[in-house]
């Protein structure tokens, strides 16, 4: 098994980029139920979800300059095009926007939830829209990652990969030896 | 630096609503700036000279812009005329339009 920089590089940037989707949902969560009590946690997973967010953005873009025109140039030559010309250019322009408000959210909830209602409100709308903004994001990364997988399949293998998707074994057996 | 002085309801602070402020007006200026990268080469070339990516310039103008606004419109007071809840709107309103305007943007044009 040989692990390159690279995957490491992308995988610690999915896993900051859930991490910060985790702790904005903690965010809202906290905040539907906001008190005295909870106050600090808000805070604390506010400060949480800017830092996993920046973090994960760094790796992402670091992956990106780097390592990425290897994978575009293969995309573009293999049968899925629009997970770069769609997925891709989205994904990297509306990760501004998710990070936008990662660093808003520990300016809002310096704000006291628990007796402000407009306070509550504004917390509530940041914290989910970057869980949506932020899903949005990850779920264009799976994409990319498969527009990258179908590319280096050769077309027989795809063909075989299709025939015998949800069959039973067997017949995966057979169209395995059919293909060999 | 509260705002919530001879105010009727619950308010923001004049720290929060600045900021408020500058993160819609930082997502549709960044959505903006997307579009005009993807048509104007000359654009795109310029960003990527001044660090090597396009992407990379593009992500510290929006967080400059975003923290240089947010100071500016907390000095200025600029944010206390808008209503908290039509700033929270605008903001939700700023972020539907910028997700959904780029992924129109690059499915059809």
């Amino acid at each position: 098994m040989q692990i390159l920089s690279s995957d490491v590089i992308l995988l610690t940037h999915a896993t900051f980029g859930v991490t910060g989707c985790l702790a904005a949902l903690w965010v809202f969560v906290e905040t539907l139920n906001a008190g005295l009590a909870n106050r600090g946690r808000i805070r604390t997973a506010a400060l949480l979800t800017a830092v996993a967010i920046t973090a994960g953005g760094i790796c992402g873009g670091f992956w990106y300059v780097h390592f990425y025109p290897v994978e575009k140039a293969l995309i573009l030559g293999g049968p899925w095009p629009l997970a770069h010309n769609l997925f891709m250019e989205t994904k990297e322009h509306l990760f501004f926007v998710t990070a936008t408000l990662a660093f808003l959210l520990p300016i809002a909830t310096r704000e006291e939830a628990d007796s402000n209602a407009v306070a509550r409100k504004l917390i509530l709308a940041v914290s989910g829209l970057i869980v949506i903004t932020g899903l949005t994001v990850e779920g264009a990364g799976a994409i990319v990652n498969h527009g990258v997988k179908v590319a280096l399949l050769p077309a027989g293998d795809r063909v075989l990969h299709r025939a015998s998707k949800g069959a039973p074994p067997w017949i995966r057996g057979t169209a395995a030896k059919v293909h060999n | 630096m509260d705002s919530r002085d001879g105010r009727e309801g619950p308010q923001l602070t004049a720290a929060t609503s600045s900021f408020v402020l500058a993160a819609a007006v930082t997502v549709v200026f960044s959505t903006a700036l997307a579009w005009a990268k993807d048509v104007s080469a000359p654009l795109k070339n310029f960003l990527k000279s001044l660090t090597g990516q396009d992407w990379t310039t593009h992500g510290l103008v929006d967080l400059l812009l975003f923290i240089g606004l947010g100071l500016i419109f907390m000095k200025t007071r600029a944010s206390e005329g808008i209503p908290p809840r039509r700033l929270i709107g605008g903001l939700v309103v700023a972020v539907g339009m910028a997700g959904l305007g780029l992924a129109l943007w690059f499915a059809f044009v």
